[in-house]
């Protein structure tokens, strides 16, 4: 783990005019660590990330890296790398030239920029088209010249705002899995903004679930998807989401479309919530909770079956060879440990 | 398909007309450039002559020669030309980041400067040069010049500064880069050819001028479009020697416009490519 890039925001606020872009949002992120800032669009990513960047200024909440408070320091001083979006790659220089150039600014003699310029290309792949100017690149390539330039300086953090979201599915799944092996062999601390749960909890090491302007949960990908802290991150996290269904708690039990699952909850007494099971938690059995299947998706090596129970929609997905066919009825159940139960009113966990 | 290559040729025939109706002039004072003052004269006009260069010789190195006065043009033009140019790089690329509740009315009043009828204004002007002294001087001119050519350079430039995406400036702050480098590594350079563009408008613009040269220039100070009219007299008109003049006084103009052509071409197709970006 390298000792850089240790990042703490606190109690950062960010008004536009009227409008809370953020609402007091704290976190720390160490040094090394991957860490991914998810959440739906418009939640507030890319504020966060513009105001670690000093791209923008927070309304109110410090910004400290490395334990030194930088919320009035210029971006250029920062000494961060970022990837954006839209690459911002310079259309008038090569790639040679666009990756060179936060070493030029640096004043790095001209003999090591050009080996530099070379490694970082090399380690994006892109070293035969140092030469070429932007538009002559595919999407692909842009993207690898972009992060080349982001690496090319040995910046303490390294930000990175849905570099993936331009490329096509396949191309973004491969660079994905690369991303995570430069930053692991960079050993940088990345911040990486998406609204793709799936890229969050492959990549991250840590996450910070965003919710309209505020930070729902943070923690490893699979403590959040194991213990959502809310109904709106159960339904968020994990493909297909997690079926979410109103259901009466009593003495322990869940009722869900009349039918009794036990939980790991003790609490004596009857009330409202909201139950949550992962489809995938949900198995085929003998007996249990009575289901028509309306609709078989079949995936290859699962499939996901919508069911109506007594009227409430929920989907299992199954590995099972003998998947069951349209207008079916089964039986399903599930352990008592993978039943989230939620507050109907706030959200909350229970 | 025909119906393509009808509208290709009309075009063609109509490009033909313009041509002919801009080409016949310039032409017609090429010829008499070429003739002496007497064939130049004649009725019905010669077209077959002996070409001489006499009438050239007379206006470049005669008792009369324009020769100061070419390089009182140059000098304005010139002048005019890179203050301009170092006022509206800056001026344009403010405009075009920063947003503040007179944008839409600074639009306005750059188009009702040149919409305002010279002869209007030509009087307020003369009298702010005779206050200050500035009457007939290269300063007193080149303000006066500034004050249309300053607003139309900065409509011009805005547009094709707008045309950069804000994320490549910052993209460059995290690069390490100041604002200034920034503005002179990754923005001027791609808005070179709006700037040349207009440099050759505003050059043009200076070059041609006549009516406030001819009232606020004097003696010193004297371009060409004013001295040009020394060879009209009362008694006579030196037909050929006028001709010279002029075909002197266009040369700038066409090397100048086959030089930027190129960028000419390309930067008013890439405005009209990205959507109008002459907003
Ligand atoms: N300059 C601005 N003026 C007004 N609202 C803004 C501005 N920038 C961002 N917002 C709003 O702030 C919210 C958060 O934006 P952003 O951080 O870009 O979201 P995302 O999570 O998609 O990256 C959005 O609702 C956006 O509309
Ligand atoms: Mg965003």
């Amino acid at each position: 783990m390298s000792g850089r890039g240790q990042v703490q925001f606190r109690d950062i606020v960010k008004m536009h005019g009227d409008f809370a872009a953020l609402k007091d949002v704290s976190f720390e992120i160490k040094p090394g660590e991957f860490f991914a800032l998810l959440g739906p669009s418009g939640s507030g990513k890319s504020t966060t990330l513009r105001i670690l960047a000093g791209l923008d200024a927070p309304t109110s909440g410090r910004v400290f890296i490395d334990g030194k408070d930088v919320t009035s320091t210029d971006a250029r001083d920062r000494d961060i790398a970022m990837v954006f979006q839209s690459y911002a790659l310079y259309p008038h220089m090569t790639v040679a030239e666009n990756i060179s150039f936060p070493l030029e600014m640096a004043n790095m003699p001209k003999a090591e920029i050009s080996a530099a310029v070379k490694d970082a290309a090399r380690k994006v792949r892109i070293d035969h088209l140092l030469d070429r100017k932007p538009g002559q690149l595919s999407g692909g390539q842009q993207q690898r010249c972009a992060l080349a330039r982001a690496i090319v300086r040995k910046a303490r953090l390294f930000l990175l705002d849905e570099p993936l979201s331009n490329l096509d599915a396949k191309l973004r799944l491969e660079t994905r899995a690369e991303l995570k092996k430069l930053q692991r062999s960079l050993d940088v601390t990345a911040v990486y903004v998406t609204h793709d749960q799936e890229e969050a909890m492959t990549l991250a090491d840590r996450m910070a679930v965003f919710m309209a302007g505020e930070i729902q949960q943070v923690g490893t990908p699979a403590e959040v998807f194991a213990r959502p802290n809310s109904i709106e991150i159960a339904g968020f996290i994990g493909n297909p989401p997690m079926n979410l269904v109103p259901a009466r708690y009593s003495n322990g039990d869940v009722i869900i479309a009349g039918h009794r699952f036990k939980t790991i909850m003790q609490a004596s007494g009857e009330r409202d919530v909201v139950a949550g099971i992962r489809p995938g938690a949900l198995r085929v059995a003998p007996s249990g909770l009575s289901a028509r299947v309306e609709l078989v998706e079949d995936l290859g090596d699962t499939a996901v079956l919508d069911l109506d129970c007594a009227g409430t929609l929920i989907r299992v997905r199954v590995s099972d060879e003998n998947v069951p066919r349209e207008g079916d009825t089964i039986s399903i159940t599930a352990r008592a440990q993978d039943i989230h139960l939620f507050d109907p009113t706030t959200g909350k966990r229970l | 398909m025909t119906g393509k290559r009808l509208r290709v040729f009309a075009l063609l025939a109509i490009s033909l007309v313009f041509l002919l109706a801009w080409a016949f002039p310039v032409l017609w004072s090429v010829l008499n450039s070429l003739k002496t003052d007497r064939d130049a004269l004649a009725y019905p006009p010669k077209l077959i002559f002996t070409p001489t260069w006499e009438a050239y010789h007379d206006v470049l190195f005669g008792s009369a020669s324009i020769l100061p006065n070419l390089v009182s043009s140059m000098v304005i033009s010139v002048g005019t030309t890179v203050v301009t140019m170092l006022m509206a790089i800056p001026a344009a690329y403010a405009l075009a980041r920063l947003r503040f509740r007179g944008k839409k009315f600074a639009g306005f009043y750059v188009l009702a400067t040149q919409m305002l009828p010279p002869v209007g204004i030509i009087i307020p002007y003369f009298l702010v040069l005779r206050n200050i002294g500035w009457i007939d001087t290269y300063q007193g001119i080149i303000l006066i010049y500034l004050s249309f050519s300053l607003p139309f350079a900065i409509w011009l430039l805005v547009s094709y500064f707008e045309d950069i995406p804000f994320e490549m400036e910052e993209a460059a702050y995290l690069d390490g880069a100041s604002r200034l480098r920034t503005l002179w590594r990754i923005i001027i350079p791609q808005v070179r050819g709006g700037i040349a563009v207009t440099v050759v408008f505003v050059f043009l613009n200076a070059w041609n001028e006549f009516l406030f040269a001819v009232v606020l220039s004097g003696n010193t100070v004297r371009p060409v479009t004013v001295a040009m009219f020394n060879f009209v007299s009362v008694e006579q008109t030196l037909w050929a020697k006028l001709a010279a003049v002029s075909v002197l006084a266009m040369l700038p103009v066409v090397v100048l416009g086959v030089v930027a052509q190129k960028h000419i071409v390309k930067g008013l197709t890439v405005g009209a490519v990205k959507g109008g970006g002459r907003r």
